[in-house]
């Protein structure tokens, strides 16, 4: 069964035809990112579309403000796709991704407004 | 204005992020990281709630006050989104919850 | 005194309520009262984020008025869910500095 057999109901289907028509308009490799974000979410198994949808909302919200400020695809997502979609899930792992995602968020930060400030 | 405007709405979300763009630059940088970071962790008060411009309304009044940002907000920018957050379950959570009870579900 | 924010943390949104209690206030005067009693570490961010939770938790009136400088100001008034809630406050306070008075001056 594939990604879009998977996602039958129609308001579902409305939903992801927005995220496509959003992920469209990245560029190319982000693009490439989604579509292997989209490959890992599903690997997740018995997932359900619609408790899904939510986390993919806000992980295209992320891709998107981040190409706006022109960051490395790469920086956004720490170099691994695997691990900060199993935290996107959350489970056993996800409070370790958390714990990274906010030294993350100190160091930009930190790193950010030393520029400004130099 | 929840994440949903961002789909449903892009006007709003354009307007959002004027508002964003029209901070001092110190609040404008911290403001998308901690923006990025809310995305990540999914709370669900970011499509049920007014988190994202409840934090700049908060900002809008600390600038005008003339103080910095990490003066106004500390400089564990972390703990204060994890503090502005605490109460929210995240959709993680929702995700799990909804795994375990089709579990539960397929066992019957 | 630094470093204080670990053992404020449980007590801190009680010492909102108390401040709010004596008069209606805002989230800036909430602040500075906090630092002249001595907490210094306490700034405005951490503030802000217990009087959201009091605000959801409907603790609290709130009311938008002009200020000087900026967007409008958001005071807070408690209601009477807020009067319980202070009292409850209190009432652990005085359980739990009692007994730990006691642990240190080595009585049962």
């Amino acid at each position: 069964m594939n990604f879009w057999q998977t996602i039958t109901g129609s308001d579902l289907s409305r939903d992801w035809k927005a995220f496509e028509a959003r992920a469209e308009a990245l560029p190319e490799d982000y693009r490439a990112a989604w579509s292997q974000i989209k490959a890992e979410l599903m690997g997740h198994g018995d997932f359900t579309g619609r408790n899904l949808t939510p986390i993919v909302d806000a992980v295209l919200g992320l891709l998107e403000e981040s190409a706006q400020e022109g960051q490395d695809i790469h920086e956004v997502l720490d170099g691994d796709i695997k691990g900060f979609c199993a935290a996107l899930v959350g489970g056993e792992d996800a409070q370790t991704y958390r714990d990274r995602w906010r030294r993350q968020l100190n160091r930009n930060v930190a790193k950010k407004l030393g520029r400004l400030g130099g | 204005m929840g994440i949903k405007d961002i789909v449903e709405g892009k006007k709003q979300w354009r307007e959002h992020m004027a508002r964003v763009k029209a901070l001092p630059p110190d609040y404008e940088i911290v403001y998308r990281e901690m923006q990025k970071y809310l995305f990540k962790v999914g709370p669900v008060a970011l499509s049920e709630g007014n988190l994202l411009s409840e934090i700049v309304d908060f900002f809008e009044e600390g600038a005008a006050n003339g103080k910095g940002v990490l003066e106004l907000i500390g400089t564990d920018v972390a703990a204060f989104c994890d503090d502005l957050i605490k109460d929210s379950p995240t959709y993680a959570d929702a995700y799990q919850q909804s795994r375990s009870a089709e579990h539960a579900a397929a066992e019957e | 005194m630094e470093d204080l924010t670990e053992m404020l943390k449980g007590t801190l949104e009680g010492c909102v309520l108390e401040i709010i209690g004596g008069e209606e206030t805002y989230g800036y005067a909430i602040t500075r009262r906090l630092n002249e009693l001595g907490f210094t570490d306490v700034v405005e961010g951490t503030v802000y984020t217990i009087l959201l939770r009091l605000e959801k938790n409907g603790l609290v009136h709130v009311a938008k008025r002009p200020s000087g400088v900026g967007p409008p100001r958001k005071f807070y008034a408690l209601n009477d869910a807020g009067r319980r809630e202070l009292a409850t406050f209190w009432a652990k306070w005085a359980y739990v500095s009692t007994r730990i008075d006691t642990l240190r001056e080595g009585g049962r």
